[in-house]
């Protein structure tokens, strides 16, 4: 009854989608492991990561796909000062209070950017566009490949950085026992500002990889894929990161399939659907253990 | 005996409050300015709806749902049976309420943090259904016309709306004092504090919460139908963030979970708000108003209405550190 070759499209769809979820999760989980703060602000880093890099593009007309590394690093500045002013101060003073103060940051920081950018929907085109790869009986944009590969690649460095060097090491220690960590001698309140900043890092590539497929951004772009991270992250378990990817990549196939069975508008609402079907029957998350 | 002086003292400023509100129209000849101050009143009647879910011990990012719910409904119901607005106004309150339970239900077991998730995602699933499923009878995007409180043809309807709304206004604060006078307000105040100990001294968390949420939704929806029945028309932007965000900045801004803050802060952020509007800022109005939450999360979490108290403390404070020997003879 269902075309084989539309599922087949529908399912890439849904990685490449997926691919932006995973990267905002994973950049979530991370800070949330760390500092066990809710920041519901972070897709306003994906925006702002998504205008560097399209402001860069714009002035120097290098290869998008190469401005995602200058992209994150903006934005790691961003995240630690956003750290260091905003979220330390109140670092345990409730959730409630984070999110209050998340949506303080969001109206700072997307209207900022209006001031900067316009509030006009942009859009850039990839050097790419319009090529596509042949996969057995799909045509595949060749953006999306590229997409993935590089999502993955951010992951594996990610891992390596967390499971090879001395600073993952320290930022895996904090998360795992913070107080075990500071008798050991790191300096957590460090660990704070580099796993936020990694964080904000993770949500700017996302960004960048939302405008060189050619979507549309605005400054307003950022909350909704934010929460939908949010919902991912506890679906997945808080702190997991596979959990991340899994949940990241299921979203991605849902959503994809709903707009494409009920249309695009069930797109955004499918996602809490389903999140509110699964805290139903497991208010702590599929794989939360009620802790925080 | 300072208790009841300071009791005194907010019996007076409300009556003082109320006082001025009675006498605006006759001091401003200015429709403007009456437009905005009956929205103002709208969102005071918001704002307080949702300090009351967190006076429950629960929180919601997606308030507009039962705001715009009530706005709705109300607009339904009398458009299709031709019932005054000021009798609609109350059913379509009912029916965000009984929304309002169902989600509490599903929400009572939840984190807090979990639970404002899900409120966020039920605003959006609501804005969904009344641009698809419901369009048929919401208008779809375009929304639907809404017969006004008083019709225009009447004179001096503005008036009469305005007095109205003020009325509604003032009863709904006085029935958000007598809940937190009842033994509800101290079964929240209980449970807040320590759900455990509550529940061992008899307390039932589950019917609280609900409650909680049943007299919130309720109070939401009567201000999104007032909102509504006096401007004339309901798009589903009524559902929008911006619109579930506002209450929590006014109580943030006041003072979460007391009475009066809300109140404060909706009327201090109002004329923040228009006041830079008046100078020509359109986007910065909001950079402003984001600055201002985050200074207030950070260094008074309390509100607007802890400023003396802070004040006096900070002075005290100063007092004894200038004067350190004191304290030793």
């Amino acid at each position: 009854m269902v075309d084989v070759d539309i599922l087949l499209q529908v399912t890439f769809w849904g990685l490449y989608a997926g691919c932006i979820y995973i990267l905002l999760a994973t950049g979530l989980n991370l800070i949330f492991g760390v500092m066990k703060v809710v920041n519901f602000a972070h897709g306003e880093f994906l925006m702002l990561g998504a205008y560097v890099t399209a402001s860069i593009f714009l002035l120097s007309g290098i290869n998008p796909y190469a401005i995602i590394v200058l992209s994150m690093l903006v934005l790691v500045l961003v995240g630690g000062v956003v750290e260091r002013l905003c979220f330390r101060p109140i670092l345990g003073t409730g959730k409630l209070n984070e999110i209050f103060l998340s949506i303080g940051l969001i109206y700072v920081i997307q209207n900022a950017a209006v001031g900067i950018w316009g509030d006009q929907w942009q859009s850039i085109q990839s050097p790419y566009a319009g090529i596509t790869i042949p996969i057995g009986p799909l045509s595949v944009p060749l953006d999306y490949i590229i997409i993935i590969v590089v999502t993955a690649l951010i992951l594996i460095g990610l891992f390596l950085f967390l499971n090879r060097t001395r600073l993952g090491m320290a930022i895996r220690a904090t998360s795992q026992n913070r107080k075990g960590a500071v008798l050991v001698g790191i300096d957590v309140e460090r660990m704070d500002m580099v796993s936020f900043g990694i964080g904000t890092a993770l949500a700017a590539a996302a960004g960048t990889l939302w405008v060189v497929s050619g979507q549309v951004f605005n400054p307003y772009m950022g909350s909704i894929p934010a929460i939908k991270a949010f919902a991912i992250i506890i679906l997945g378990g808080l702190g997991s990161i596979p959990g991340a990817i899994v949940g990241g990549i299921l979203y991605g196939l849902a959503e994809n399939a709903t707009a494409y069975l009920f249309g695009g508008l069930w797109k955004d609402a499918v996602s809490f659907i389903i999140l509110i079907i699964v805290l139903v029957f497991w208010p702590t998350g599929l794989f939360g253990e009620g802790e925080e | 005996m300072r208790l009841p002086d300071r009791n005194a003292i907010w019996l007076y400023a409300a009556l003082a409050v109320l006082g001025i509100a009675m006498i605006i129209p006759f001091t401003m000849g200015s429709i403007y300015i009456l437009n905005i101050i009956i929205l103002m009143l709208v969102f005071i009647i918001f704002a307080s709806s949702w300090n009351l879910l967190a006076i429950s011990g629960q929180g919601s990012l997606g308030h507009a749902a039962f705001f715009g719910i009530g706005a709705y409904a109300s607009t339904i119901i009398a458009t299709g049976t031709g019932i005054s607005p000021y009798i609609t106004l109350f059913f379509g309150a009912g029916v965000a309420a009984i929304v309002g339970v169902l989600i509490g239900l599903t929400c009572v077991r939840l984190k807090e943090w979990f639970l404002a998730m899900v409120t966020f995602g039920f605003a959006i699933i609501v804005q969904t259904l009344v641009v698809s499923v419901l369009a048929p009878i919401t208008g779809g995007w375009d929304g639907i016309a809404s017969p006004r409180l008083v019709s225009p043809a009447v004179p001096g309807y503005l008036l009469i709306e305005y007095y109205s709304i003020l009325l509604i206004t003032a009863l709904s604060i006085l029935f958000i004092h007598a809940i937190l006078k009842s033994h509800i307000g101290l079964a929240f105040a209980a449970i807040r504090e320590n759900e455990i100990e509550a529940r061992a001294s008899g307390v039932n968390p589950v019917k609280y919460r609900l409650t909680g949420f049943a007299i919130s939704a309720y109070l939401a929806g009567v201000a999104g139908a007032l909102e509504i029945h006096y401007i004339g028309y309901v798009t589903p932007e009524i559902f929008g963030i911006d619109i579930s965000f506002w209450p929590i900045i006014y109580s943030i801004f006041g003072g979460l979970g007391t009475l009066a803050g809300p109140v404060i802060g909706t009327i201090a952020l109002t004329i923040v708000w228009d006041g830079l509007k008046a100078f020509g800022l359109t986007y910065e109005r909001f950079i402003i108003i984001g600055v201002v939450l985050i200074l207030v999360v950070i260094f008074l979490p309390r509100g607007l209405i802890s400023l003396p108290e802070e004040i006096r403390k900070w002075r005290g404070s100063r007092k004894t550190t200038s004067e350190p020997e004191k304290g030793s003879d």
